[in-house]
């Protein structure tokens, strides 16, 4: 007989847990009405690690597809802008060693690869960012992304977001069980109980009995309850990759009301690892990633007070273990899991939030039918986001490997060849004599970064591609009237934008209109 | 510069008010906020848009008097306006302070001996400062209601951007952005219920009012080509 899937079960009530819910509950909107339901279990008593405070620009698709207000969102969860971030002393270390890994594509992208024509001296002495778009030097004016006029959701320079992820889930919750009819149960598992084939049946819950499902979603953290501690899938460590395994993380906030706000992340290298520093309308959240075993707790306290200023001995200082790494499968019988369940990486690139968006959209658009199909969709869904999580690592990795600091222990092993994905090596190998643009290597319809992003951190941390002067002659004035294009429109947008935290104001005074 | 203080009939006994409509005194505008009462007299001259004020970005109505930054190309300089002057131009020089009267003593209005006495040599108000202020009440009054009016309509989703492009017979193109209207598709899908109310509320008479005054746009884009072909023809004759 056929199994219909009708109830999915979703266990734990971070960020992971109620972004699924909703992207499941808003996509299946018109199943409900038949049967179709999403429950959430969440545990009275654990609480939520509230990682991730930054996203990408997905976050505006899939806060509108769940159909919540951008100005509740900005109002609620103390929402800012983000156009990208600011890596300082990534490449040499020195105090003006900076550069833009910005939100927007270049110039023309889908029509000209401007790389070559930059690295020919086409872009004059501008850096590549700044030669092939105008969001460094937004981000250096503290201007927004758009405009009070500009409809929720609607940028004139592309954006995501920064947010309180401690008022996110709570947000999401309100909205989930008011607007989607997604189901809350409050209740500890205390066991889950297996059918014969493996499948989970249903799990055992302290205040509310026994509650079965079709699919269960593990969202319950770091613990994968469900899919680790149950059905015993295996974790894949990075760390001889990625070196970073704590955090330092604490609040600051602003000395004077009127402070700027960046409308950018800010992440600044230290002797073993980088401080983070994000500014939400309330204050700044900053934290000190580093590896353990290059430098002791004592030392990154002592870097990350630095940064702080003598003020970090009024505030609270939150230590995060970080085990880099992630599940060996996602998805096994009729479990799949999603956020910190499903793995972790640092929050170099906001890639926590995303991962959680992009595996939650695919679970709901890819939602099988009924157990007969469901163990296709989850090998399918297996292989896309094992090739998320491999591409993500290299991504995060090329940030190290470019750099050319000799300063400390960490810097020198992270361009270490013995820690560097193959992957990662033959790409900057291929990237030496061609730059990176879109056919060549980033052909996923949803690929996690663009070709675009490999530009910005090579081109930033000084990476050379060899480039024929003949190759580009062809392509010359096209590329002279793009980079000219492109100073205009800098001109034109630093001309007309708002401050950040002005902007961010007369959201919270006037609202952005939903047209 | 402006230099606004309350109306008092004692200091300002003798002031006088040029009313008239010119581009000299500050009707250079090409577009002007307005208030539903007026939609009627003001569909048969002029396109009628919902904005959005570039300040709180809320949505405000407005009509159309021109393409380009300052035209008015319903002033007819050294004649009385022939078309319906929107009240937001009538009130000239004059504001409202809580439910007192006020003026801006620096206005290019207030210029001089010539124009509109306020007072009587008694202090009594004139027939044109009670018109004035009934303009006032009529427009504060309008504002509130225009406002609950566009709220009706944003809940039931009937405003729709519209992008209007004109060319003129100079060559030249305008492409005028930053403009809504009544989302006719929304409109022909509302559930009865919905129109019921919107009709007994005489908000369905308004949004008809809107959807007409689209045909204003190339009327007025007529106009400007007039003035176009006026000036190169003037240009014309200048090089015979």
């Amino acid at each position: 007989m056929v199994r219909p899937i009708h109830n999915i079960v979703i266990v734990g009530g971070g960020t992971a847990g109620w972004l699924t819910a909703g992207v499941i509950a808003a996509r299946h909107q018109g199943r409900m009405k038949t049967g179709f339901t999403v429950t959430l279990v969440e545990s009275p008593s654990i609480g939520i690690i509230g990682v991730g405070e930054g996203t990408w620009p997905t976050m505006r698709a899939t806060l509108e597809k769940i159909g919540v207000s951008e100005t509740d969102f900005f109002r609620e969860c103390d929402s800012a802008f983000k156009q990208g971030a600011k890596f300082a002393r990534w490449t040499t270390g020195a105090a003006d060693d900076a550069y833009y890994h910005p939100l927007m594509l270049p110039q023309g992208f889908t029509q000209l690869n401007l790389a070559p024509h930059w690295l020919g001296g086409g872009g004059g002495d501008r850096t590549f960012c700044d030669a092939v778009c105008p969001q460094g030097a937004l981000c250096d004016d503290g201007l927004a992304p758009k405009m009070i006029t500009t409809p929720e959701y609607q940028a004139v320079a592309n954006y995501a977001y920064h947010l309180d992820a401690g008022k996110f889930a709570p947000f999401l919750q309100k909205h989930c069980t008011q607007k989607l009819g997604v189901r809350h149960v409050l209740a500890d598992v205390e066991s889950v109980i297996q059918a014969e084939n493996g499948d989970i049946a249903s799990i055992r819950t302290k205040q509310a009995g026994e509650i079965p499902g079709d699919l269960f979603v593990d969202c319950s953290g770091f613990s994968a309850l469900l899919l680790g501690k149950t059905l015993g899938v295996g974790f894949k460590d990075c760390s001889d990759v990625l070196f970073c395994d704590t955090a330092l993380a604490v609040q600051v906030p602003y000395e004077r009301a009127s402070d700027p706000i960046a409308s950018h992340t800010i992440s600044t290298a230290q002797s073993a690892g980088w401080i983070w520093d994000i500014g939400l309308p309330t204050r700044r959240g900053t934290g000190y990633v580093y590896s353990s075993r290059h430098s002791s707790e004592d030392a990154a306290h002592e870097e990350l007070a630095r940064y702080v200023g003598p003020r970090i001995k009024e505030l609270s200082v939150r230590k995060i273990p970080i085990r880099s790494g992630h599940r060996e499968l996602f998805w096994k019988n009729n479990c799949v899991a999603v956020g910190l369940a499903a793995g972790f990486l640092e929050p170099l690139e906001a890639s926590a939030i995303v991962l959680v968006e992009l595996s939650a959209k695919l679970i709901s658009e890819q939602m099988p039918a009924n157990r007969e199909v469901m163990d296709i969709v989850a090998a399918r869904f297996n292989e896309v986001t094992g090739y998320r999580w491999g591409r993500i690592i290299d991504f995060l990795k090329l940030h190290y490997v470019l750099t050319k600091r000799t300063d400390s222990r960490f810097w020198i092993d992270n361009v270490d060849p013995a820690s560097v994905p193959d992957r990662l090596k033959n790409l900057l190998h291929l990237w030496k004599y061609r730059s990176p643009w879109f056919f060549d290597e980033f052909d996923r319809l949803e690929e996690v970064f663009p070709a675009a992003s490999y530009q910005y951190v090579l081109y930033g941390m000084g990476f050379r591609t060899e480039v024929e002067p003949e190759d580009n002659e062809g392509t010359q004035s096209m590329a002279a009237r793009l980079i000219s294009e492109n100073a205009t429109l800098t001109r034109q947008l630093r001309a007309k934008l708002p401050k950040n935290r002005d902007l961010l104001q007369k959201i919270f005074d006037h609202g952005l209109q939903p047209i | 510069m402006t230099n606004v203080v309350i109306l008092n009939s004692q200091l300002h006994r003798t002031l006088r008010v040029q009313a008239g409509a010119s581009a000299r005194f500050g009707d250079d505008r090409r577009f002007v906020q307005v208030i539903a009462n007026e939609f009627p007299l003001l569909a048969i001259h002029y396109p009628v848009f919902f904005a959005k004020d570039a300040d709180t970005g809320a949505f405000y109505c407005g009509a159309m008097l021109g393409f380009d930054e300052g035209e008015n190309l319903f002033l007819e300089e050294g004649r009385p306006q022939s078309a319906y002057r929107p009240l937001n131009l009538q009130r000239g020089p004059f504001y409202t302070a809580g439910n007192e009267l006020a003026v801006d003593l620096d206005s290019p209005r207030m210029d001089g001996e010539a124009g509109e006495a306020l007072f009587t040599p008694a202090g009594e108000p004139t027939a044109y400062l009670e018109s004035i202020k009934a303009a006032m009440r009529e427009l504060r009054d309008g504002l509130e209601r225009t406002k609950i009016f566009i709220d009706t309509l944003m809940t039931l989703k009937l405003i729709e951007p519209v992008n209007i492009k004109v060319g003129f017979d100079d060559g030249t193109k305008r492409d005028v952005v930053g403009l809504y209207t009544i989302s006719q598709d929304a409109l022909r899908g509302l559930p009865d219920a919905d129109v019921l109310e919107l009709f007994r509320r005489g908000y369905l008479h308004l949004i008809y009012l809107m959807i007409a005054s689209l045909k204003q746009v190339p009327v007025l884009a007529q106009k400007k080509n007039r003035r176009i072909l006026a000036q190169s023809e003037s240009l014309g004759l200048a090089r015979l």
